[in-house]
């Protein structure tokens, strides 16, 4: 077998084995899962008194009561009375600064032609809980149905079914626009970057301690005997690539499979009955399958807007990428000294532009189109971070991405190279603590 | 054929010359002792041998062939400074390294198994290098050192570490593996191991070779005409005696018991030396007397230093 395949073979088995890295895969999406769930908890609790203005634009629901100088519903009992839940009714739409101003907390504007087009736009500014939103679908179904069934003469059952409504509510947040996540996605992104930083700096500490080890317990020596410095410089380095991207798989594999538990679970109602419970609303409902329960929910309904594979792939891409990058360089770092607590000094170019592109991304994420976003997606210490941020919201196209890679990989490469003189001179080097300086030179020793 | 010649092999680093013109021969199937003082540079030859570095000029042959990559395989290696993963279990480990050689896994288990017996440590198997007592691990250095069935091995200090019975256990190892055809360069302090074991020696001081040979014929040549009596008697009638062609280089007194070495000139034999003691002393033995490779070591390497 080839040596290299040998030296992988060994930091991968010997890494996946260990108790701690079993613990952490498994633990890791049941925490995410767990925090995400807590999210979707946090924004269905509402309590909140709702004001619900109605806009009957096609006078299909409503009549005007010149008594009461308002508009009334045809169908009273449509629209029963509820404490903290009241609908008023008007013809037209009075624009959305009824909510901003605070005097209604949602606009439900019945489309023209209501019965071609069964769509009500709901317009809001603070997330609705889906107990308020399928009552008022509900609430305005029975209303449009009723209206047909008036307005048609000889009912029979083929023609109540026809006259039957599916309404369907579209929502808008008032603030942010129709379907625009971008801040939720570049949350995403954000989380992406910030997963691909604490993998570079766990993995590259990996591989810096591993190559300490080596050095401190002398077995380096009769390893070069036998490969080459850059083979197992390079076997460990990609060694532990594969545990972290082992981690990784895992991880998205584990969400995958939580994902289509809770929606088999939620798609036979019994999840559903306990989230009605729990959000106060009556059972026996009609049961929604996930997908729509999904995108009723505002938190979820991003997560259907993101290219997962792109996503995903351009992970893996970013992730090898730079992990390659830092690891060649805690790797020379670690052939460099002695042991752990030499390496303070020798760490700081390392970790400062580790946490800057962490910064950057983070900061990209409120603006991802803005300029440090654009450059630092091309830099390639930070690009990994950053470009996932981009990527998540979409703003960056293919021959950007192409470019950032390009650059990241010949960087990679130009590292690796850089490391591994570093290398080959310092892991046969013991005593003096070498600086900055040292390094140079040993750029240059001759094998 | 020689298993090994190197061939004015220099190497310097940054800031000292480690090896100046330095040429060695090692006859195949025999052990070589590589000697010399501390940073005298046998190191970075050895390391040379296992292309951990490359030489600056000079050129090594291995079995008659130019040294190359797949030499690596032919080469077993133990370093002064002993190293095994500790976290990993003793076959396991064992078997790596010797994949790494170049062996197949059935091979190296195989073999594995048989030096496990030989050294008595078949019940090791599976544990731990940490959990293993230092003299347990050094066993399981040398384990690794021929598991792949070098036909060159290189031991540096291969003795340290052991205690007396596993010293012994371990120098009956290193014959037998000379008897089954291996050359062993081994590289050691301890001058009284190379008597027994090297067949020829290479003595480094200050990154050259200034001594090299078979042991014997290197004693040879430290002997110097010199001359070990026993006798009883005086010892002022014994010095009285002796006329210029004859030097007391020391004396050992015990009452009237005494321990001498006498050099004799060129040119005069040991019965010129009797001949002129005899009718002093009553002799009760006489030897030439053969340097330790201890004493030859302090003689070449303090002649070094009075030359430069």
């Amino acid at each position: 077998m080839n040596k290299v395949m040998l030296i992988i073979k060994r930091e991968y088995l010997s890494r996946v084995k260990k108790r701690s890295f079993i613990i952490m895969t498994l633990l890791g999406p049941l925490l995410f899962a767990g925090l995400m769930i807590a999210a979707v908890f946090v924004t269905q609790a509402d309590s909140a008194d709702h004001k619900i203005m109605v806009v009957d634009n096609d006078g299909l629901l409503t009549h005007y009561d010149a008594q009461r100088r308002a508009y009334i519903p045809n169908c009273v009992d449509c629209f029963p009375e509820r404490d903290g839940f009241n609908y008023y009714f008007t013809n037209i739409n009075p624009g959305d600064s009824i909510i901003t101003d605070g005097d209604y907390t949602m606009i439900a504007d019945v489309m023209n032609d209501v019965y071609e087009t069964k769509t009500v736009e709901l317009l809001y500014e603070s997330v609705p809980s889906i107990s308020s939103t399928s009552r008022i679908e509900r609430d305005l179904e029975s209303a449009v149905e009723r209206a047909k069934v008036m307005s048609a003469e000889n009912i029979d059952y083929e023609t109540y079914k026809r006259l039957k409504v599916d309404l369907r509510l579209n929502k808008i947040n008032i603030e942010k626009g129709e379907n625009a996540f971008e801040q939720e996605r570049a949350g995403i992104g954000s989380g992406f970057a910030i997963i691909i930083f604490f993998f570079i700096f766990l993995f590259g500490a990996y591989v810096m301690r591993g190559i300490i080890e080596e050095k401190t317990s002398r077995i380096v020596e009769v390893i070069i005997s036998s490969v080459r410095p850059f083979q197992l410089m390079m076997g460990k380095i990609i060694g532990i690539g594969f545990v972290a991207m082992t981690q990784f798989l895992i991880w998205v594999l584990f969400s995958a499979l939580i994902w289509i538990v809770i929606g088999t679970l939620f798609e036979s109602g019994m999840l559903q009955d306990t989230m009605a419970v729990s959000q106060g609303m009556s059972s026996g409902q009609p049961n929604l399958d996930f997908e729509t329960y999904i995108q009723q929910q505002e938190g979820f309904n991003m997560l259907l807007s993101i290219n997962w594979t792109l996503m995903l792939s351009m992970f893996v891409v970013y992730f090898i990428g730079g992990y390659l990058l830092y690891s060649s360089l805690f790797a020379a770092v670690g052939a460099a000294v002695d042991n752990e607590t030499d390496t303070q000094q020798l760490m700081t170019p390392i970790m400062l532009p580790l946490f800057f592109s962490y910064a950057i991304a983070i900061m990209s994420a409120s603006n991802p189109e803005g300029f440090a976003a654009r450059i630092f997606s091309f830099v390639p210490f930070s690009s990994p971070m950053v470009m996932m941020v981009r990527i998540a919201t979409d703003t960056v196209t293919w021959w950007e991405i192409m470019l950032s890679i390009g650059i990241l990989a010949v960087t990679c490469w130009l590292m690796v190279k850089i490391a591994a003189r570093i290398y080959r001179v310092g892991i046969l080097m013991y005593g003096k603590r070498p600086g900055y300086k040292e390094l140079w030179k040993w750029l240059f020793y001759k094998a | 054929m020689n298993a090994l010649e190197a061939k004015a092999i220099s190497k310097s680093y940054a800031d000292h010359v480690a090896l100046n013109d330095v040429s060695i021969t090692v006859p195949e199937q025999s052990v070589f002792g590589l000697l010399g003082p501390n940073g005298a540079g046998k190191t970075s030859l050895i390391r040379i041998i296992n292309q951990i570095t490359g030489p600056d000029s000079g050129e090594i042959n291995l079995f008659g062939e130019r040294l190359s990559e797949k030499h690596i395989s032919q080469i077993g290696y133990l370093p002064e400074e002993r190293g095994l993963y500790k976290k990993m279990k003793v076959g396991e480990q064992s078997i790596y390294l010797a994949q790494l050689k170049g062996m197949s896994k059935q091979e190296a288990k195989k073999r594995l198994d048989l030096w496990f017996e030989r050294l008595e440590i078949g019940d090791w198997w599976n544990k731990k290098v940490e959990e293993l007592s230092k003299g347990m691990a050094q066993k399981i250095q040398f384990v690794t050192t021929v598991l792949h069935d070098p036909k060159l091995l290189i031991l540096d200090e291969p003795f340290s570490g052991f205690d007396p019975i596993n010293t012994a256990l371990i120098r009956k190892e290193i014959m037998r593996l000379r008897e089954e055809g291996s050359t062993i360069i081994l590289s050691t302090h301890n001058m009284a191991s190379v008597e027994e074991i090297c067949d020829n020696i290479a003595l480094i001081d200050k990154s050259r070779v200034i001594l090299e040979g078979q042991v014997q014929e290197v004693q040879q040549r430290y002997h110097a005409n010199e001359y070990q009596l026993k006798f009883e008697g005086n010892m002022i009638g014994f010095t009285n005696a002796l006329w210029t062609n004859f030097e007391l280089i020391s004396k050992k007194s015990k009452e009237d018991k005494h321990d001498v070495i006498v050099k004799i000139s060129e040119g005069k034999r040991l019965n010129d030396l009797l001949n002129a003691v005899t009718s002093e002393v009553s002799i009760i033995e006489a030897r030439p007397h053969i340097p330790t490779m201890n004493d030859i070591f302090i003689t070449a390497v303090n002649k070094e230093k009075e030359k430069s």
